[in-house]
């Protein structure tokens, strides 16, 4: 039996600290070790986005993260993004464009899109369509995805 | 105020964008255990050995089962042809052969990996012509000994698992006769359904029942599965339903329910949950068969079809779920909209060593559609007709007659859609405005509404909201958290977010067909517009005692119970449920709802049927696409829908359909394929190389809803959601053989192909350019 390591990371506000295998992946840390099961699992392989989140500021795949290797790094997830009960406006734009269905992608796709508009607050469709090429959705055909980020884009411009 | 066809917020909105949903995946259950299951390395093959008791004693293990652990049955949607693990044969690679319980997921599939098993390889059956030939191994050797799982027994034998055929007679006079005879063969591969949520499954075995957690389109089908694989009666199995991350019809048939419920009895009760990685989902997963169809027409001179044969040998992998009685669908196909003489219909399901494959959205339409609507185009090409004017000429109109013998009463629906998508991309300036590389694609589809049937329970509360209590899921579409939402809205007169749809439990919600064929929002909505009618004349009666006036003179409207006419002469109707409550008892309606099937000829064909198409739609698609001459890759620049859904119930929940039904078309059209290799292996294995349409992709879909509303439909709804993927193949195929000058004629049509074609028909190609060799 591996050793287990002892990491802490501070993940929507919250100090997390555990002893953990080796091997885990960031992503069954948050899911299974601090409940966090907002992050989605569609590959564990890095190809489909939907456990996309935010460390230390930029999108990670927690998928192909080892939780040891963020050891002291400040996580966003999608539970992270509301305050409290108020959705935050990428949020409330996916809600009232219909940017889901399944609701599989949508933690991903919200994590993608808060670090894109934070770069580029002015987003063209073709723009926000190459930020979410890396996000799969199989329900939607991304046309209200694309819509939802550009509403929110407005919204926060505003 | 109505709130039919208006954009409302999806009732689980919130949670999903929250991340505060609970998947099937993320479901969990105190002092739970997890599992994993020993797969078959090998598409076919005998065992020659298992050894479980290394497994057994490594740590952390509760349990290891093998096929002597369960009960000796076979089980089956339609034919009951399977074990829940492989015996001495292994059928498929991925096939169940053992499960493990254990304390962590890691300790389990450790154990499963520790199992002893040798395999003696036998030589696959894959080709689908060849699995018919006399001297072919068998996939079934004992196939005589399976039963359907209810009803007589229906046409198969050997290595073909269901055969429908119709041969109406005048069929060869009318070949004999022909001015020209058109043949085609069409070749379309597997397309995997690739939701993004792996299947899963939590299993607990307590007072002596079956509780299963899973996130499903069809939690009844899971009960009588897992009845069936365990030899229990199908209320010993209780199936809760939790909020499901995709399906298109992948999740309609148990997968690891019954493992997870055998482990838990076997480990004493424990709660076990099982999950596929991505790999095992997409080898296992019933995805849409590959199939061969042959078309041939004889024609006159002015292109009327005096006759056509339509043979299609579809994939039935190594067990049969749903499809043998899909197999007649092609029935319902052959002619696709258009006017034709007798139809000679031969559909053969064959096993193979393959995975099972089952429904996809379109069921078995999507290939047909692909080859009738490409063989449309080739008789117009050869009789030198336009493509779209050929198509109106031999349109079908209102009362046209099928070759099952239903009549359709509103086909001229049909007509007004090629109108419509004329009227969004005109024909003539498609044509005029061409360039090379450019082509364009038209074709149209009929297609039904799935009729099974569906009940609802409407529960006032004391407060005035209400819970509808039903099997049905709502699997992303919004069906349920729109459809049903508004319906019940609508009818009580209050707001939808004062309506709570409960999530499926087979012990607490009648029997549901689930999210298939597109029924929910006509078939639950219907009942549980039905409940509410009845919640409607309860408080029309108790507020007629407080309000002091007839209960005829009443109606519930805008929150209230009040005198019709008299606005100011109302109650709340929180208060009359309060009232109600005291007096006579709760409040609650119920509702049931089927769809009769339409009357058709019984002795259309033999075979297992689909009878005929309840609640007609019909379906119009034009693609404009452009073909890079280098790559060979064809980019979908324009896609126009125009399609019948009696009336929008929900704006956003119909485009969405749309939307993403024509995206996995496209995908089916281009590139999404399971290849499968001469030993019966999948060679695409995960979602890198299973390649998924990307945002990139797609462009927005044009969209032309047409309304006419059905009578017997909830607020006059039909089915919506499944069609919109029918025609993508057809329509592209036909786009990008119109570019190339050259007939494309397998799925998906990968960059290979265009190349290839280009270069052998370079004299065709419509190009003012020199064509690079
Ligand atoms: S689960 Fe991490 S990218 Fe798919
Ligand atoms: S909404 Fe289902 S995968 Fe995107």
């Amino acid at each position: 039996m591996s050793d287990k390591l002892t990491v802490s990371m501070t993940i929507n506000g919250h100090t997390y600290t555990a002893d953990c295998e080796p091997r885990l992946t960031l992503a069954d840390f948050i899911r299974h070790g601090c409940g966090l099961t907002g992050t989605h699992l569609g590959c564990e392989q890095g190809v489909c986005g939907a456990c996309t989140i935010i460390v230390d500021g930029r999108t990670v795949r927690a998928c192909l993260v080892l939780a040891v290797q963020a050891d002291g790094s400040t996580i966003t997830t999608v539970e992270g993004l509301a305050r409290g009960d108020e959705l935050n406006p990428l949020q409330e734009a996916f809600w009232a464009n219909h940017g889901l269905q399944c609701g599989f992608c949508t933690p991903g796709m919200l994590m993608s899109a808060t670090e894109f508009l934070k770069a580029n607050p002015e987003p063209t469709a073709e723009e926000v369509r190459e930020c979410l090429s890396g996000n799969l959705c199989r329900c939607t055909g991304y046309d209200s995805i694309v819509k939802s980020v550009l509403d929110a884009a407005q919204k926060l411009r505003a | 105020m109505t709130v039919i066809g208006e954009r409302v917020p999806r009732s689980d909105g919130q949670t999903k964008v929250s991340g505060e949903a609970i998947y099937g995946v993320d479901y969990a259950e105190p002092g739970m255990l997890w599992g994993a299951l020993l797969r078959s390395p090998v598409s076919a093959g005998r065992i020659t050995r298992l050894d479980t008791t290394a497994a057994a004693a490594m740590p952390g293990v509760h349990a290891v089962l093998t096929a002597a652990d369960a009960p000796d049955v076979h089980a089956g949607w339609v034919l009951r042809d399977q074990r829940l693990f492989a015996t001495d044969a292994v059928r498929y690679e991925g096939q169940p052969i053992a499960a493990v319980a254990a304390d962590t997921l890691a300790q389990a599939r450790a154990a499963a990996a520790a199992i002893v098993l040798e395999i003696e390889p036998l030589p696959a059956v894959v080709d689908l012509v060849r699995a018919m030939a006399p001297d072919s191994p068998l996939v079934h050797p004992g196939w005589e000994s399976y039963v359907p799982a209810a009803g007589p027994d229906f046409p198969r034998r050997g290595n073909i698992a269901a055969e429908c055929i119709a041969d109406p007679p005048g069929v060869d006079e009318a070949f004999a006769r022909a001015h020209r005879v058109i043949s085609d063969e069409f070749v379309a591969q597997r397309q995997y359904q690739a939701y993004i949520e792996p299947k899963s499954a939590v299993g607990i075995f307590r007072d002596g029942r079956y509780t299963v957690h899973t996130a499903h389109q069809f939690p009844y089908n899971v009960r009588d599965r897992v009845s069936q694989f365990l030899d229990v009666r199908p209320s010993a199995v209780r199936v809760v339903g939790h909020t499901i991350g995709g399906g298109f019809g992948a999740k309609l048939d148990a997968s690891l329910e019954p493992y997870a419920a055998l482990l838990s009895k076997v480990v004493g009760g424990s709660a076990v949950k099982l999950v596929n990685t991505r790999t095992e989902d997409l080898l296992t997963c019933p995805c849409r068969e590959n199939a061969l169809t042959r078309l041939r027409s004889a024609v006159d001179a002015d292109g009327n079809i005096l006759a056509r044969e339509l043979e299609v040998i579809a994939d039935n992998g190594a067990y049969s779920g749903e499809m043998p009685w899909l197999a007649s669908i092609a029935l319902h196909c052959a002619r696709g909209v258009y006017r034709c003489g007798p139809t000679r219909v031969v559909s053969r399901l064959m096993y193979t060593n393959t995975a099972p494959t089952g429904a996809f959205r379109g069921v078995n339409g999507t290939y047909l559609y692909h080859a009738v609507e490409r063989h449309m185009d080739h008789i117009a090409t050869e009789l030198g007709l336009d493509r779209r004017d050929y198509r109106l000429q031999q349109l079908i109109t209102d009362g046209a007659e099928m070759p099952n013998g239903q009549v359709l009463a509103d086909a001229g629906i049909l007509r007004e859609g090629f109108d419509a998508v004329e009227s969004v991309a005109p024909w003539a300036e498609l044509q005029a405005g061409r360039r090379p590389y450019r082509g364009i694609g038209i074709g149209a589809a009929w297609w039904v509404t799935n009729p099974m049937p569906g009940t609802a329970v409407v529960k006032l509360h004391e407060d005035g909201t209400v819970a509808v209590i039903t099997a049905a899921t709502d699997n992303g579409s919004g069906a349920v958290s729109m459809g049903v939402t508004q319906i019940v809205a609508e009818r009580l007169g209050i707001p939808p977010t004062d309506v709570f749809v409960t999530m499926p439990d087979t012990d607490v919600a009648g029997f549901d067909a689930g999210s298939q064929g597109s029924r929910t929002t006509r078939i639950v909505g219907k009942a549980s517009q039905l409940a509410a009618d009845e919640v409607v004349e309860k408080l029309r009666g108790v507020a007629a005692g407080l309000l002091e006036a007839a209960a005829d003179d009443l109606e519930v409207a805008d929150g209230t119970v009040r005198v019709k006419g008299v606005p100011g002469n109302s109650i709340p109707i929180a208060e009359v449920a309060v009232a109600a409550t005291n007096t006579v008892g709760p409040v609650q309606g119920t509702g049931s709802f089927v769809t009769p099937f339409p009357d058709f000829n019984p002795g259309c064909a033999t075979g297992l049927m689909f009878p005929s198409f309840p609640t007609p739609t019909y379906h119009v698609h034009l693609a404009e696409v452009e073909i890079d001459p280098v790559t060979g890759n064809v980019r979908v620049l324009r896609y126009v829908v125009a399609q019948e859904v009696g009336r929008v119930i929900s704006p956003d929940g119909t485009y969405g359909q749309v939307m993403g039904g024509v995206t996995q078309g496209i995908g089916y059209a281009l590139h999404e394929s399971l290849r499968i290799g001469e030993d019966g292996r999948y060679r695409e294995r995960t979602l890198e190389s299973y390649r998924l349409p990307l945002a990139t992709d797609i462009p927005r879909v044009e969209f032309v809803p047409l309304e006419h509303p059905d009578p017997d439909g909830p607020f006059g709804a039909k089915g919506v959601a499944e069609s919109p993927v029918l025609l993508p193949a057809a329509v592209i195929a036909n786009a990008v053989s119109d570019a190339i000058g050259a007939p494309l004629n397998h799925i998906p049509i990968i960059p290979e192909d265009v190349l290839a074609a280009i270069q052998g028909s370079a004299g065709d190609v419509r190009s003012d350019e020199e064509v690079a060799p």
